[in-house]
């Protein structure tokens, strides 16, 4: 009896080695390159600190205040909402009717297209950014064509040096880059509509816009939550592609949190300021996540 | 007859779609291959005549474009080998193994779904500079390969999970301990999941931009995204160079979504259907 309590707690500890063993360097890493950073940040935000030295200047709210009083901040808040305003009335509907009309029925090409859909999201950011400099250049760009060809003069346009166009335009190349991924995760959810519903719908005489509102849209009703969800969060992390497009210019139009982040906090050494807007970034995120999760995630449709 | 309408309809709708999403894509392929003046005088169309002047510029004389390559293919490696094996071994131990707080440890993991990494980058350059890991490669592969594990164990543990109790209970009745199930069931069995994981954190990594942009300050470790930013401010007006170089920064991750483009769909979608 005493040696098979033994058994068992040897049992116990080599048990309790090998999950150690086993979560440690997983748990380690995220731990101190995640975890321990985005703490440290809300820290830091409290702190007016050039990132040398030791934080001493402590600042309370102050840093919130400066951001929110500092009208470049407000720009690019506002930014930020409105490419998740923008993206969510015109890009995830555009996506959702291309998914119906191309990602049902499989017609000659729809694979072949539907890789092509998507291959804009595989690409980098930076790439995508630089090459859509090109097509809006203004001697000789898309935008200058199409104008000339309206207007029959020889009128140039440079989008991206517009205070008022540029940040459309960036906006164009973001519903570009995301469109197929959205498109992607419909056709994806759409597999899982009951196609009995439908039919038994349709013999019941139901338009087609019936059809979608009622039968469709909520048996796909996961492969959408998840589409608004990452869209959202995407949308107030967009840094890439507008930073490759003018670095958050011209003067400022285009910022967005995180340009702002770069660079009022990181390029001037203003370690302090930095985190609080990454803080306010963060906020925003997790705000969403909860009122996302409890209002929207957990209301089972179907 | 009205399917084969409906059809038809469909396939023009899509080639109009398809065409306007490759447009940019198509623009950077075909300028690369222009000579210099002609990127201007003819910017979208075909080149005419065809040049390879910018892509030996690139690949034979001047540039550093393979040693961002191999600085890319070797950070991306690291990472995937990093994530992969902690990631697989971490969800083994949550997914097959009964021990006390293990869902605090899966949940834990998963709250990194909701850090992005703009709002850690700032301390996370602070912590690699104390690590003395500022300048260096490690440092963005270490970095990159935390911020894979969220979605990486998410990913394994699910897919452990579906693997039946009798194929464990088996593999301990042959005498076999919980290492020789994983080597020997759980890795073969797991090659769908492990290719979803590798495809996800290679497509991440290797278009990665703002971490090695903060991290890394001599232009010699530059990894491909930051050579094509840099490469673009030096070039201002060599726009076929530019192209070119963007195609070819463009290729491998284009050859590998081909090859895989299942998996990286799969992976993507996987929260997307239901049941």
């Amino acid at each position: 009896m005493i040696g098979s309590a033994n058994l068992r707690r040897s049992y116990q500890i080599r048990k309790a080695l090998l999950v150690v063993a086993l979560v440690a360097p997983a748990l380690v890493l995220f731990t101190a390159f995640v975890v321990v950073p985005v703490i440290q940040a809300a820290y830091y935000s409290f702190f007016d600190w050039n990132g040398l030295g030791p934080l001493v200047d402590f600042q309370g709210f102050h840093n919130f205040a400066r951001a929110f009083g500092h009208d470049v901040f407000r720009t690019a808040i506002w930014n930020n909402v409105k490419i998740v305003a923008l993206s969510l009335l015109l890009q995830l509907p555009t996506a959702f009717l291309f998914s119906l009309l191309i990602g049902r029925k499989k017609f000659f090409g729809s694979l072949l297209f539907r890789s092509f859909y998507f291959l804009p999201y595989v690409l980098a950011e930076i790439v995508v950014g630089i090459v859509w400099r090109f097509i809006y250049n203004p001697q000789r760009g898309l935008p200058t064509f199409f104008v000339q060809l309206f207007t029959g003069t020889q009128d140039q346009i440079g989008v991206l040096g517009d205070v008022n166009l540029a940040f459309w335009a960036i906006f164009a190349v973001i519903y570009w880059k995301y469109i197929g991924l959205h498109m992607i995760i419909y056709i994806a959810g759409l597999q899982g509509v009951p196609q009995e519903l439908e039919d038994a719908a349709a013999i019941d005489g139901a338009s087609k816009a019936r059809i979608v509102f009622s039968v469709i849209i909520p048996s796909m009703w996961s492969a959408i939550v998840m589409s608004v969800f990452l869209c959202v969060i995407g949308s107030f992390n967009v840094f890439d592609v507008v930073w490759a497009m003018g670095q958050g210019g011209p003067v400022h139009s285009t910022e967005t949190l995180v340009t702002y982040l770069y660079n009022f906090g990181f390029r001037r050494f203003a370690f302090g300021y930095g985190s609080a807007v990454a803080i306010v970034i963060f906020l925003i995120c997790v705000v969403f996540n909860y009122f996302y999760q409890r209002f929207v995630v957990s209301s089972d449709i179907t | 007859m009205a399917k084969g309408a409906g059809n038809a309809l469909r396939f023009v709708v899509g080639l109009i779609v398809a065409a306007i999403m490759m447009f940019p894509i198509y623009t950077a392929l075909m300028g690369g291959f222009k000579a210099q003046g002609q990127i201007f005088s003819n910017p979208f169309g075909l080149p005419v005549p065809f040049s390879l002047e910018a892509y030996t510029n690139i690949l034979v004389e001047t540039t550093n474009f393979w040693q961002l390559f191999l600085n890319s293919v070797m950070v991306v490696a690291l990472v995937l080998a990093i994530v992969i094996c902690f990631s697989m071994s971490a969800a083994f131990a949550i997914a097959r193994i009964k021990f006390r707080g293990n869902k605090l440890l899966f949940n834990f993991f998963i709250m990194g779904l909701l850090f992005p990494l703009t709002v850690a980058i700032l301390p996370l350059y602070l912590q690699l500079r104390g690590l003395g890991l500022t300048g260096t490669r490690l440092g963005v592969v270490l970095a990159e390969a935390a911020f894979g594990f969220p979605l990486s164990i998410f990913i394994f543990v699910g897919f452990f999970r579906d693997i039946p109790r009798d194929l464990q209970d088996a593999c301990e009745i042959d005498g076999g301990t919980l290492f020789t199930f994983f080597v020997k069931v759980i890795v073969p069995l797991s090659l769908p999941a492990i290719s979803t994981v590798a495809i996800l954190n290679f497509i991440a990594s290797w278009n990665q931009f703002l971490l090695p942009l903060l991290v890394l300050d001599s232009d010699t470790k530059y990894t491909i995204p930051l050579g094509v930013m840099q490469f673009q401010g030096q070039y201002t007006t060599g726009w076929n160079f530019i192209m070119a170089f963007i195609t070819l920064s463009m290729l491998p991750i284009g050859i590998f979504y081909y090859s895989a483009q299942r998996y990286v769909v799969k992976g993507l979608t996987a929260g997307a259907i239901k049941g």
